[in-house]
């Protein structure tokens, strides 16, 4: 009960967060929505004992990832007058409406079905959080154990997102 | 542990071009100081295509067998894709190398990031695993940006590259909650497992909304239409080599991938046919509507790429029956070999003309190709070549490629599509050979040639392409056999 | 009573969290109420660094900082993933896998450095354009 509870608490958390990023009309305030975000989303992680996860949401994405959104505003450094308005128009409207309406099918015709609220599945979780299921060692042993061609792979994407960084922003290069 | 050192050897393709282009950033970043001239760069890239492109096709007689631990498969399918990417990078490095030449351009980074890209699409062809799917789709989608963007000059290849990372990276966010679902269907990443899960027949619904996202994330990367917006943007403002590249590198490596996640994840049941017929239909519908009315001809190229992607879909549905599905998978490789090499050629031709473009100020149009017949007759047959084999029309590889496409349609019980194919590919003749028109029959308003000079590295690659469209076409029997044998891992 | 099971290892973290929020509160409110408030026009100006400061807040940066703030974020994702291998290589060692994790790590890092090799000497790290 008392997780369920949170759960909702987070997840209307992440759900406000969200909603402001995309419509608030001044950027810095998306953005601060953002982290309000991911803040919720790590605990929504930590109810799942994912505590590795939980706390590289924070320091990787409320902390390092925020500060390059933070850097692109900057930089772009738009006047209130160039925002624009808020307006709804009625192709925004029509994209709203698909969004909910494949949002509300696939929990309810997807989602729904294949994770009943009661079954074996919570008492399965405590006994994988008890075995220490999302800690350090845990995630450390899938990523460099289970994953290894994913996991050298991943240098490779880093080494690539360097070179495309520098080709692209790069005054003179 | 899942590893073997000789798991490595499968991988041998994506290895050596992930090398290439570690050499090639180190050459470029310690050599500078002191060698300022950096066109062997383009050979050195040239030259691990090449390897990349000999040892995929050295490896095409090995059995398929799976790679760490079944993340990823080294099979026929994955060899032969492996090959059309590492010959489109070889030929795309070719003509690169003279249109960067001559507008005093050449960096490392840019063959370094092809090297790259490449490697990844090599790598997504083979992956069996969503994770490594993902991030095989990112290496080689982040290098692409990159390479877009590389001119940096004027807004247009800026333009280019931010519509195409940000809706990229849209389509790689519902690849990714697509992923998130058949995990949850079947609690592994692995498309073996998710198999299973589809044969056991639980979670029916969870799997196929997975199935609709995933193939929606791929959709976007092989221009299917309703994910179609951002082709003509990116295929415009990226610099002409590249976009060849594209056009015959990304397309062939996602199409590889979305067959592999159909096919080998949800093979069973094969209710997803209905919606790539759909996605079908719709593709060669708008693409070849919408390619009509182009003045500029990398746009209406742009728009030919988008009716491609429909013909190639046809394919894709032709697999979802489980009688001829070998066939259907063979046709694909070979349509997109036949694509491939005609895609680049086109695109070299563009790259000669757009540069000369670029250097007088002109903007694309059709008129700026009047008269290249009498300047330089070689290019316009080339450029003609091109234009009739992408229509379809023998004696070329394009009209090899859609007769056999067609072939495996009418064999899997889709005779209203492989009709629809036909008849939009009829209405494509008119853009096409409006373009041959233009090159042969309008006389040439300006009297400025094209710059000769490193015009030779542009022309043999223009030859080479030609050369394989031709040879597609007349005499189609060793690459429909390769082909076949590359298929054969779909057999059932 | 499975609930509890569940969430009780995360009680010293509740504590934690209320100890902080009280403290703040207090901290705050006795600032508020116990400290002297004088002010003068001098204090009212905005404080950079002790200079006066000259123009709008809000100018443009440079997109060199961009480009700095991007490597900083590769840099750190890097970094999370050395992190587990560290706390890791005993047990590793301990069942016979310590090379292979090593040289796991090896290639990982030594992709990664010549990508830091690449910054450096292209001067992406260097103040001047």
């Amino acid at each position: 009960m008392a997780e369920a509870v949170l759960f909702y608490l987070f997840a209307a958390g992440v759900l406000a967060g969200g909603s402001q990023v995309v419509l608030r009309r001044n950027p810095i305030y998306g953005a601060v929505s953002l982290v309000g975000c991911f803040f919720f989303l790590a605990g929504i992680y930590v109810l799942l004992s994912a505590h590795l996860i939980a706390i590289l949401q924070v320091l990787v994405y409320a902390g390092a990832v925020m500060v390059l959104f933070v850097f692109v505003i900057m930089l772009l450094n738009l006047k209130e007058e160039e925002l624009g308005e808020l307006r709804f128009t009625f192709w925004k409207v029509v994209g709203l409406v698909a969004v909910l309406a494949t949002a509300a099918v696939i929990a309810w015709r997807a989602l729904g079905p294949a994770y009943p609220s009661t079954g074996p599945a919570r008492d399965n979780a405590i006994l994988l959080a008890a075995e220490g299921f999302g800690g350090v060692k845990a995630v450390g042993r899938t990523l460099y154990l289970a994953a290894v061609l994913p996991f050298e792979l991943t240098s490779l994407l880093l080494l690539v997102a360097i070179v495309a960084a520098v080709v692209v922003a790069k005054g003179k290069i | 542990m899942n590893f073997n050192p000789g798991d490595l050897y499968g991988v041998l393709p994506a290895l050596l071009l992930a090398a290439g282009a570690l050499v090639l950033l180190t050459s470029e970043v310690f050599l500078r100081p002191v060698e300022p001239d950096r066109r062997y760069q383009a050979w050195v890239a040239a030259a691990f295509a090449f390897a990349g492109l000999w040892a995929s096709l050295a490896q095409l007689g090995d059995p398929a067998q799976p790679l760490f631990a079944g993340a990823a498969v080294s099979d026929g399918f994955a060899h032969i894709v492996a090959a059309v990417v590492c010959a489109a990078l070889f030929l795309s490095c070719i003509v690169a190398f003279s249109y960067l030449e001559s507008l005093r351009a050449t960096r490392g980074e840019f063959y370094a990031l092809a090297l790259f890209s490449a490697s990844g699409m090599c790598l997504l062809a083979q992956a069996t695993d969503l994770v490594v799917i993902f991030i095989s789709l990112e290496v080689m989608s982040l290098a692409v940006y990159a390479l877009c963007a590389y001119l940096r000059r004027g807004k247009r290849p800026a333009e280019a590259a931010f519509k195409y990372f940000i809706l990229g990276s849209f389509a790689s966010a519902i690849f990714l909650y697509g992923a998130a679902f058949a995990f949850g269907a079947s609690g592994s990443t692995r498309l073996a497992d998710l198999a299973a899960t589809v044969r056991s027949g639980s979670a029916t619904t969870l799997v196929y909304a997975s199935a609709a996202l995933l193939a929606a994330g791929f959709a976007f990367k092989v221009a299917a239409v309703p994910f179609h917006m951002w082709v003509p943007d990116v295929y415009d403002g990226a610099p002409a080599p590249v976009t060849g590249f594209m056009a015959a590198g990304v397309k062939a490596a996602a199409f590889a991938t979305l067959v592999r996640i159909l096919v080998s994840g949800y093979g069973e049941g094969g209710r997803w046919r209905g919606l790539i017929v759909a996605l079908a239909y719709l593709t060669m519908l708008v693409g070849n509507l919408l390619a009509v009315p182009q003045r500029s001809v990398k746009r209406m190229l742009a728009y030919s790429s988008i009716a491609h992607a429909g013909y190639l879909l046809v394919a894709v549905a032709a697999m979802g029956t489980s009688a001829p599905r070998a066939d259907a998978a063979g046709a694909l490789l070979f349509y997109l070999a036949s694509y491939g090499a005609t895609v680049i050629g086109a695109f070299a031709v563009v790259a000669i003309i757009e540069r000369k473009l670029a250097l007088s100020g002109l903007g694309d149009d059709l008129s700026s190709w009047a008269g290249l017949s009498e300047k330089h007759p070689a290019l316009a047959a080339a450029m003609s070549l091109f234009m009739i084999s992408l229509a379809g029309v023998p004696p070329t590889a394009g009209f090899m490629a859609k007769l056999t496409v067609f072939r495996s349609a009418i064999e899997a019980d889709l005779v209203p599509l492989a009709i629809f194919g036909v008849i939009t590919s009829v209405a494509g003749l008119y853009y096409y050979l409006r373009v041959v028109v233009y090159v042969y029959m309008v006389p040439e308003a300006k009297a400025d040639a094209v710059q000769g000079g490193r015009l030779l590295s542009a022309g043999l690659a223009i030859a080479g392409c030609a050369l394989i469209v031709l040879w597609m076409g007349v005499l189609p029997g060793s690459f429909a056999a390769l082909a076949q044998s590359g298929a054969a891992v779909f057999g059932r | 009573m499975r609930a509890l099971d569940y969430l009780s290892p995360y009680l010293p973290v509740l504590i934690l969290l209320l100890f902080a929020g009280v403290l703040c509160a207090l901290i705050g409110a006795a600032a508020t109420f116990l400290g002297p408030k004088r002010i003068t026009a001098i204090k009212e100006t905005a404080f950079e660094c002790g200079s006066p400061s000259i123009g709008d807040s809000h100018s443009r940066h440079s997109v060199k900082f961009y480009l700095v703030a991007l490597l900083f974020v590769v840099f750190d994702v890097e970094s999370v993933f050395i992190y587990p291998w560290g706390s890791l290589l005993r047990d590793f060692q301990a069942e016979g896998l310590g090379w292979f994790a090593y040289v796991e790590m090896l290639s990982f890092m030594a992709t990664l450095a010549l990508g830091l090799v690449y910054v450096w000497r292209k001067g992406a790290l260097e103040w001047n354009p």
